[in-house]
C-alpha cells in the first residue's frame, strides 16, 4: 500500500515537473495549431509608445484567454493555457492554447481564429493599438459593413443644385412675361397718344432695321478699355 | 444683325475674351508640354509663338468680327463670296466641340457633388462582397483610378462594347445643358452678366491653390523639376510645334467665337489693345497654373515615394524581425545594403516583393488631359488635409473654366444661325441647339462613351483648325487684299495697321500655318493606324489598342466633314454666279424680242 502511494506521488511530481515542459515543446514556431503575432507600437503610438516587456505579454496572456473564456461562454479559461514563444525583438512570436481540462491537447487553429475574431476589437482596445498594428498572420480582420444609404449623398446635392436652376428658370419666364404685359399696357395707353405726337413731329422712336450709318461718326473715336 | 445687342461695356467683351480663351488647355495640357519639353526652357518657343503667331492671328479674328458685326457665315461670305465656306467649316467644328466638351463639365459635376462626403469616395477601395478585402480591380490599380473608370465613366473594354447610359452621368449632363441655356438664353445680355463670375473666379481659387499647393511637403520638389531647364528639348522640331499648337489651340482661333464675340463690340471699339491684353493673360495664366501643378504634382511624387519607403522599411522589419525603430525613413537605403550583404539567402527570398522607391520616376510620370485633372489632382487632394473643401474648390474650378469656354463654343454656333434667320425668337433657337447638343451628347455617356469622347477630342478639331485659320489668314491678306483690310482698320481705330501687324499677318503667321500643317499631315500618315487607350479590367490599367475599321472610317468623316465645306460652298457660289449670269442674258434678250 505504502509502495503504491509513493509511487503515485512520484508519478503525480514527475508530471508536475515535466508539465511546463510538456507545454514548452507544445509551441513552436509553425505549430500546427499555434499563430503568430505581430506588434508595431511605435508605428501605432510614436512618442506615446510603451515598451513590451513581460507585464506586456502576461496581459496578451490574460486577454487571449478572456477571448477564449468569451467564445466558449465557460468560465474555465485561464492565463496559464496560454503558451508564449520565440519572442523577437520586432516584438513577434507564437502562441498556442492549450485546453482547460486536459493539458496536453491543444484548440484547433479553427475555433482560435473564431475566438480571436470574436473579440478582435477588444483585443486591440487593451494594447491601445488597431488591426494593422496588431497582427495575427493569417487571421484576416473582417471589414466593416459598408454603409448603405438609401439616397446616396450625391443625388441629395444634385438635387439642391437642379432645384436652384429651375427656380432660376421660373424666376426668368416669370419676369420676362411680367415685361411683356408692362410694355403691352405701356402700348394701349400711347395708342391714343400717338396721333398727338404725330402732329407735333416727335420721332416714333430707333428704328431697329436701319444699317449702322457711318456717315454719322462721333468725334470720341476710341473707346476705352 | 441687331443693334441693341451689344456688350453693355467693353470690359464684358474683354472678359468673355479672357473666360472663353483661359479654359481647361491652360490648367491641363500646358504643364504637361512645359514638362515635356525641358521645363523652364520651353517659355522661350512658347513666347516666341505667341507674338508670332497667336496675337496677329487673335487681332484678325477680332477686326473681321468688329467690322462684318455678323457671325462667322455672314462675316466670310461678307469677305469673299466664294470662301463663305470658312465660316461653314467653324460653325461645323464648334459644334463638335460643342458636343463633346460639355462631357467634362458633367464629369466635374459629377465629382463636385460627390465631394460632399465625410470620407471621399476616392480616397479608398470599396470592399468587396464577401467583406474580405477591396474589389479586385481597385486592387490592382488604384483607388483614384478605379473611381474614376468604374464609378463614374463604367468603361467597357474597347470602343466595340456598348453598353447603357449611365444615368448619374445623363443627369449632370442634362444639369450642365440647363445651365448654359440660363447663360446664353438673352444673347449677350445674360452672357455679359456671367462673364464678370466665370472669368474671375477661378483666379481667386488659382491664388488659393497656389498659397495652398506651395506649403505642401515636397511641393518644392515638383516646382524645382519643372523650370529646371534642359536646354536640349529646344533643338527638337518637335517643342516648337507643340508651342505652336498650344497657342493656337489655347486661344481659340478658328472656332468663330472670337468672331462671333466681336460682332456685338461698339464700331469703334479699340480692340487692338484688347487682343494684345486677352493674349497676354492668357498665356501668364497657364504659366501661373502650371506653377500649381507642379507644386501639386511634387506633393503627390513625395508622398507617394514616401509611401513606398515605408512599405520597404515595413517589409524588412517584418522579414528580419528587427526592432522597429532601428530602420528609418531615412536610412532605408544603407540598411537594403547591408542586410544584401550580412543575410543574402535571406535577403534573395525577398524576391520581387522589395520595391525600388525613386522620387524622380514618380516625377517623370508625366499625365495630360482628363487624367491629369480627375485621376492625378484627385489623387493629390485626397491626402490633404480638409480634403473635401480642397476638393470642392477645385471642381468648382474646373467647372468655371469649362463652362466659360463652353459660353464661346455654343454662341459661335448661335451668332451665325441668328445671322440666318432661321428662327426668329433667339431663346427658342438656344434652347433647340442646346437640346439637340444634349440628345447626341448622351452617348458620350454610355459605357464606351469615353472612348468616342478622345476620338473627338483628338481628331474632331485639330486638323480641320489649321487648314480654316490657313485659309483664313490667306483670304483676308491676298484676296481680301491687306491694303483693304488696312484700310477697315484705320476706319475703325482710327489709326493705320503697325508694320509689326503687316509683317507677321502677311508673311510670317502664313509661312508657320503652313509649315504646322506639313507636319501635321505628316505625322498623322507616319502614325500608322491610329489607336487609344482602352481600359482593361483584369489589368488594371489602360492598353493600346487599335481603332477598328468603322471606327477610322468615322475618324476620316469627322476630319472631311468640316474641311470639305470650304471647297464645296466655294463650288456652289461659283454655279450660283454663272446661273444668274447666263440668267440675266436671257432676261436682257427677252426684254429686246418683246
Amino acid at each position: 500500500m505504502r509502495c503504491l502511494r509513493m509511487l503515485v506521488r512520484i508519478l503525480v511530481l514527475l508530471y508536475l515537473a515535466g508539465a511546463p515542459a510538456l507545454a514548452q515543446t507544445l509551441c513552436q514556431p509553425n505549430a500546427s495549431n499555434g499563430y503568430r503575432v505581430r506588434i508595431s507600437i511605435k508605428t501605432a503610438l510614436g512618442n506615446q509608445a510603451y515598451e513590451w516587456n513581460e507585464n506586456e505579454m502576461f496581459l496578451f496572456r490574460a486577454t487571449m484567454a478572456f477571448a477564449m473564456r468569451r467564445y466558449y461562454k465557460t468560465e474555465t479559461y485561464n492565463v496559464d493555457n496560454i503558451i508564449v514563444c520565440n519572442q523577437t525583438r520586432r516584438v513577434s512570436f507564437w502562441f498556442v492554447v492549450i485546453s482547460p481540462e486536459n493539458p496536453t491537447m491543444l484548440i484547433p487553429k479553427a475555433d482560435v481564429e473564431k475566438a480571436v475574431s470574436m473579440s478582435r476589437h477588444r483585443i486591440n482596445n487593451a494594447f491601445l493599438l488597431t488591426d494593422r498594428t496588431l497582427e495575427f498572420l493569417g487571421i484576416y480582420p473582417t471589414l466593416a459593413e459598408p454603409v448603405n444609404p438609401d439616397t446616396p449623398p450625391w443625388l441629395i446635392v444634385f438635387g439642391v443644385v437642379i432645384g436652384a436652376v429651375f427656380a432660376g428658370i421660373i424666376a426668368l419666364l416669370v419676369s420676362s412675361l411680367l415685361q411683356k404685359r408692362r410694355k403691352e399696357k405701356g402700348m394701349m395707353e400711347d395708342g391714343q397718344d400717338e396721333e398727338d405726337r404725330q402732329m407735333k413731329g416727335v420721332e416714333n422712336g430707333i428704328n431697329l432695321d436701319g444699317i449702322y450709318n457711318r456717315g454719322f461718326t462721333d468725334d470720341d473715336r476710341f473707346t476705352k478699355l | 444683325m441687331c443693334l441693341t445687342h451689344t456688350w453693355d461695356n467693353p470690359m464684358q467683351f474683354v472678359l468673355a475674351c479672357v473666360s472663353y480663351a483661359v479654359g481647361l488647355g491652360n490648367v491641363w495640357r500646358f504643364p504637361y508640354l512645359c514638362q515635356m519639353h525641358g521645363g523652364g526652357g520651353f517659355l522661350i518657343p512658347y513666347m516666341l509663338m505667341l507674338v508670332l503667331l497667336g496675337v496677329p492671328l487673335f487681332y484678325m479674328e477680332l477686326a473681321i468680327g468688329q467690322k462684318m458685326r455678323l457671325g462667322s457665315i455672314g462675316a466670310w461670305r461678307a469677305i469673299s463670296p466664294y470662301l463663305g465656306g470658312v465660316g461653314m467649316a467653324s460653325v461645323v467644328t464648334s459644334m463638335y466641340l460643342c458636343l463633346y466638351y460639355n462631357v467634362i463639365n458633367a464629369w466635374s459635376f459629377w465629382y463636385l457633388f460627390h465631394s460632399f462626403q465625410s470620407v471621399l469616395p476616392w480616397a479608398e477601395c470599396p470592399v468587396n462582397s464577401n467583406l474580405t478585402g477591396p474589389v479586385e480591380e481597385c486592387e490592382r490599380a488604384t483607388p483614384t483610378q478605379y473611381f474614376f473608370y468604374r464609378e463614374t465613366l463604367d468603361i467597357s473594354g474597347s470602343i466595340e462594347e456598348n453598353g447603357g447610359i449611365h444615368m448619374g452621368q445623363a443627369l449632370c449632363l442634362l444639369l450642365a445643358w440647363i445651365i448654359v441655356y440660363l447663360f446664353i438664353v438673352k444673347g449677350v445680355k445674360s452672357t455679359g452678366k456671367v462673364v464678370y463670375f466665370t472669368a474671375t473666379f477661378p483666379y481667386l481659387v488659382l491664388i488659393i491653390y497656389l498659397i495652398r499647393g506651395v506649403t505642401l511637403h515636397g511641393a518644392i520638389n515638383g516646382v524645382k523639376y519643372m523650370f529646371t531647364p534642359k536646354m536640349e528639348q529646344l533643338a527638337k522640331p518637335t517643342t516648337w510645334i507643340n508651342a505652336a499648337t498650344q497657342i493656337f489651340f489655347s486661344l481659340g482661333l478658328g472656332f468663330g467665337s472670337l468672331i462671333a464675340f466681336a460682332s456685338y463690340n461698339q464700331y469703334n471699339n479699340n480692340f487692338e489693345k484688347q487682343a494684345i491684353v486677352v493674349s497676354m493673360v492668357n498665356s501668364s495664366t497657364s504659366i501661373f497654373a502650371s506653377i500649381v501643378t507642379f507644386s501639386i504634382y511634387g506633393f503627390k511624387a513625395t508622398f507617394n515615394y514616401e509611401s513606398c519607403l515605408e512599405r520597404v522599411r515595413l517589409l524588412l522589419l517584418n522579414t528580419f524581425d528587427l526592432a522597429e525603430d532601428t530602420i528609418s525613413l531615412e536610412n532605408v537605403n544603407h540598411w537594403i545594403a547591408e542586410l544584401n550583404r550580412t543575410h543574402p539567402e535571406q535577403f534573395a527570398s525577398l524576391g520581387g516583393r522589395l520595391e525600388t522607391c525613386d522620387l524622380e520616376a514618380e516625377l517623370d510620370t508625366a499625365v495630360e488631359g482628363t487624367g491629369l485633372a480627375f485621376i492625378v489632382y484627385s489623387e493629390a487632394i485626397k491626402n490633404m488635409p480638409v480634403s473635401q473643401l480642397w476638393s470642392v474648390l477645385y471642381f468648382i474650378m474646373l467647372l468655371l473654366l469649362g463652362m466659360g469656354s463652353m459660353l464661346g463654343n455654343v454662341i459661335a454656333v448661335i451668332t451665325p444661325l441668328s445671322d440666318l434667320k432661321f428662327i426668329s425668337v433667339l431663346s427658342y433657337l438656344v434652347g433647340l441647339v442646346c437640346l439637340f447638343c444634349l440628345l447626341l451628347g448622351l452617348g458620350f455617356t454610355t459605357r464606351s462613351g469615353n472612348y468616342w469622347f478622345t476620338m473627338f477630342n483628338d481628331y474632331g478639331a485639330t486638323f480641320s483648325l489649321l487648314f480654316i485659320v490657313l485659309i483664313e489668314v490667306i483670304t483676308v491678306c491676298y484676296i481680301y487684299g491687306i491694303k483693304r483690310f488696312e484700310k477697315d482698320v484705320e476706319d475703325m481705330l482710327g489709326h493705320r495697321l503697325n508694320w509689326y501687324w503687316k509683317i507677321m499677318l502677311a508673311g510670317v503667321s502664313p509661312i508657320l500655318l503652313i509649315a504646322l500643317f506639313i507636319f501635321y499631315i505628316v505625322n498623322y500618315i507616319q502614325g500608322g493606324t491610329p489607336t487609344y487607350q482602352a481600359w482593361n479590367k483584369e489589368l488594371g490599367k489602360s492598353v493600346v489598342t487599335e481603332y477598328p475599321p468603322y471606327a477610322q472610317a468615322f475618324i476620316g468623316l469627322l476630319l472631311a466633314s468640316s474641311v470639305c465645306c470650304i471647297p464645296l460652298t466655294a463650288l456652289y457660289t461659283y454655279c450660283k454666279k454663272r446661273n444668274l449670269a447666263s440668267g440675266k442674258r436671257e432676261r436682257t434678250v427677252s426684254t429686246v424680242s418683246a
